[in-house]
């Protein structure tokens, strides 16, 4: 199956041009704690249908992006750019 | 006094030629890489006076290539015109070009890249960093049937051997 990304700023490329660094979580603040921290760091929950990644665009722009992708279809429902995301939705 | 000039990444390499489609290397005259912030400045005018011509790589980001090599002079004054809303890195020693023309050349390019070359979607002055096979490259339609590649100087031989290869049913 092919699996391409919608980059917001090459348009339809291959997941080949994209690294994935992994989920994209709301950070906690510098005083939530250990235990925050180590969920944040550490903890990843393993759905089934629609989970935000970050997808750096490594043969492209190389702009880092959120990407929504459905792990069971691969289909992408959004792909913005991670410096025009909430700062306080994704803490960036 | 022993020269010291430099060899040109594609010496060796002589041009492609057929009806269908030509490789060959372009003069490696200047490519200057260009990171702006918020505020922009001209960067067509800059060129311009410059004999460069601005190619977008990305978000904020160009190359400024002219296949003559700039004098030392002539560089700091544009890399000072650039300041304080974008910076110049000179890339000159480090990016090679080559061209790729001919009424096949969309379909040969079409093989190693995944970009859509389609005249309506990808038409001349368009741009794309991208990948051509394994090796990341950057693509400018100069013309309905050309396209500039610019590669990394070590990528260059190696890419060049592989658009050789995807050329072949049409040389
Ligand atoms: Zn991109």
């Amino acid at each position: 199956m092919a699996s391409l990304v919608p980059c917001p700023h090459c348009g339809s490329r291959p997941k080949e041009e994209f690294t994935v660094k992994g989920a994209a979580l709301k950070r906690p603040s510098p005083e939530a704690g250990a235990d925050a921290w180590f969920d944040y760091v550490y903890l990843r929950d393993n759905p089934r249908g629609g989970y935000e990644e970050y997808w750096h665009h490594t043969a492209g722009c190389r702009r880092w992006l959120i990407v929504d992708r459905d792990t069971a279809t691969h289909q992408v429902t959004s792909c913005r750019d991670a410096a025009s995301a909430s700062a306080k939705e994704h803490g960036a | 006094m022993a020269d010291i000039r430099s060899l040109p990444a594609l010496a060796d390499r002589r041009p492609l030629t057929s009806p269908q489609v030509t490789l060959s290397a372009l003069p490696e005259g200047t490519v200057l890489q260009v990171i702006a912030g918020p505020k922009t400045p001209d960067l067509t005018r800059l060129a311009g006076e410059a004999g460069l011509v601005a190619r977008a790589i990305a978000p904020g980001q160009w190359f400024l290539v002219g296949n003559r090599p700039t004098a030392h002079q002539d560089m700091r004054r544009l890399l000072a015109m650039l300041e304080p809303d974008a910076s110049g890195i000179d890339q000159s020693h480090g990016r090679v070009r080559m061209l790729m023309e001919g009424p096949m050349a969309a379909a040969v390019l079409s093989k190693g890249t995944a970009v859509d070359l389609d005249p309506t979607v990808f038409p001349p002055g368009t741009t794309a960093a991208t990948l051509v096979g394994h090796v990341s490259a950057h693509l400018t339609r100069l013309d309905n049937e050309a396209f500039e590649i610019t590669v990394l100087r070590g990528f260059a031989a190696a890419l060049w051997d592989d658009l050789a290869l995807m050329c072949a049913e049409y040389l």
